[in-house]
């Protein structure tokens, strides 16, 4: 669950109020799109959520943590319930598509056992299985957002966050990429996804936030093409 | 932490060294030529220190006795001389062989054997030689020997003592001002260095940091690598040094007179310390480069 009450954010450098009074609250299991245009907020309001921004006032609360009272020495175990994927994709160059995964999971000391199951099991779900081999830059950029997926779901997080997952990827791809992240949200994972694509939001449908100028313009459920 | 992961960073740290490897060849070259710098100044400070004693150990000073003292007391004084810490050698010279080697002595000329016959009574004094083995006590000894019961006077080098003193505390001062700047500069430029290799690997980081890996678990692999990097410095500069010290030494050696009168001769052999010298270079740049490179993650952990 993410709750935000309250909520202001003002960068001191430039003298921003990124949000004003952001009010929200996303159960477990939604899938929602962020939309709003550039400068609205968007990344502001997603780096609460992981901790990297502390917010000026209000209360942040992520899958049972209390943001606000979170100690530095616990931030590494909160991460660990969340996923997070980039515009950028953010694959390390010099390891394989299997180690890219791999990697996540040794450094926040997975054993060997857990790992050597998992990574196969989500390289299959995202379709790549066949390209572990793989580097990076051998791959396309689609094929690379879906190894990110593949590496953000690694750890089994309760939610997972992507701030225009979709920005560097041919129109057409995205919406494959969209797919399998409501293929993760249907095993129980909540997925917060930013983009600027309004054709995938129509298309898809479902919980859409809107910010604008730092606020909550609109938090509501439309209908989407695809269903029916 | 779980003893595959562990492996893992290591692995990580060393084949990093390899990925980065212009990186990493900057920096070996920077910790070998610090290395070899510092490794130089203490040896050769090790030696001048050696030398500084050596000529110390000449000092010498002149206890006179009583002229009408008795055997007894001779020994008596001859003990109270021995048993002081800061004594290394005491030597008797009787006023008889005071006086045979005055009669041999040159300063009188050839003609000279007729006038000391002439003499009666031996008007030389008796004395003990005393030699320190600190000289800084010389003022202490020379108040002490001169309240034992029988001593007539003495007669210390204090004017010699003072600049030996002197002359060791500047070579001591300038020793460790080279030293300390030396391992400065080279922390700078390691750090700078590292952290255009931490730079190229931000990513890699925020994504550590993003995924939820503790710093120790970050600092890890960077650790490992600057300590390789440093260990492989530390043992290429240690040949280094061995040359340029052997070298060093060789010119001196040629001429065996100034070694001699400079107290060369029981100055450090390379030889004798050469594998203290490749710990203590490897130490070093293990620890120099480890160092420098933690120094150097600074901001991109605070994500
Ligand atoms: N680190 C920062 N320091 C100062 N101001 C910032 C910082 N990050 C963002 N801002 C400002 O805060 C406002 C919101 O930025 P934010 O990145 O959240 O927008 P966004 O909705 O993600 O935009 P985009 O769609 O372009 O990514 C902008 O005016 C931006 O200039
Ligand atoms: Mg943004």
């Amino acid at each position: 669950m993410v709750e935000l009450k309250n909520v202001d954010v003002h960068y001191k450098e430039g003298g921003v109020d990124a949000l004003n009074d952001v009010n929200l609250r996303i159960n477990d299991g939604e899938f929602v799109f962020i939309v709003g245009s550039s400068g609205a907020g968007k990344s502001t309001l997603l780096k609460l959520l992981t901790r990297e921004l502390s917010p000026t006032n209000g209360r942040v609360f992520v899958n049972g943590y209390n943001l606000s009272k979170l100690g530095a020495r616990k931030i590494p175990k909160f991460r660990r319930s969340i996923g997070m994927i980039f515009q950028d994709f953010r694959l390390i160059p010099n390891l394989t598509v299997y180690e890219n995964v791999a990697f996540v999971l040794r450094v926040t000391d997975r054993s060997r056992r857990f790992i050597r199951q998992r990574v196969p099991y989500v390289l299959n779900l995202v379709k790549l299985y066949d390209k572990a081999r793989s580097y990076p830059s051998q791959l396309s950029g689609g094929e690379q957002q879906r190894v990110a997926i593949a590496r953000a779901f690694a750890s089994d997080p309760g939610l997972i966050i992507a701030d225009e997952p979709t920005g560097n990827i041919d129109p057409e791809l995205s919406y494959e990429i969209v797919e399998l992240l409501k293929d993760i949200n249907q095993c129980g994972t909540t997925v917060l996804m930013v983009t600027h694509e309004h054709d995938l939001v129509k298309y898809f449908g479902g919980r859409i936030i809107s910010l604008k100028k730092g606020c909550v313009d609109f938090d509501d459920y439309i209908g989407g093409n695809n269903e029916g | 932490m779980k003893g595959s992961n562990f492996s893992y960073l290591v692995k990580q740290g060393v084949v990093s060294v390899w990925y980065n490897r212009v990186m990493s060849f900057a920096s070996f070259c920077i910790l070998m030529v610090s290395l070899l710098l510092i490794g130089l100044a203490v040896l050769f400070s090790l030696d001048i220190s050696v030398i500084i004693g050596n000529i110390e150990d000449r000092n010498e000073m002149l206890v006179f006795v009583d002229g009408d003292i008795d055997d007894s007391e001779l020994s008596y004084i001859s003990d109270v001389l021995n048993s002081q810490d800061y004594v290394s050698r005491v030597v008797f010279y009787s006023k008889e062989q005071a006086w045979e080697d005055e009669k041999l002595s040159e300063k009188y000329g050839s003609g000279a054997t007729a006038l000391f016959e002439s003499v009666d009574e031996n008007p030389m004094p008796t004395t003990y030689r005393v030699t320190l083995n600190d000289i800084t006590k010389v003022h202490e000894a020379a108040e002490r020997f001169r309240r034992i019961e029988g001593v007539d006077w003495v007669a210390a080098p204090y004017d010699f003592a003072e600049f030996l003193i002197s002359v060791r505390n500047t070579f001591t001062i300038i020793g460790i001002a080279i030293l300390s700047a030396l391992v400065v500069v080279c922390l700078v430029i390691i750090y700078n260095t590292a952290r255009a290799s931490v730079f190229a690997r931000r990513m890699q980081i925020s994504i550590m940091k993003h995924v939820g890996a503790t710093n120790s678990f970050i600092k890890f692999p960077f650790f490992i690598e600057g300590m390789f990097i440093g260990f492989l410095a530390g043992t290429a500069s240690w040949y280094l040094t061995k040359v340029a010290y052997e070298s060093v030494f060789s010119v001196f050696e040629r001429d065996i007179m100034i070694l001699q009168f400079l107290g060369f001769s029981n100055v450090m052999g390379f030889e004798a310390i050469k594998w203290y010298v490749l710990a203590a270079n490897c130490l070093a740049g293990a620890l120099l480069g480890a160092i420098g490179t933690i120094l150097s993650m600074g901001k991109h952990l605070k994500v």
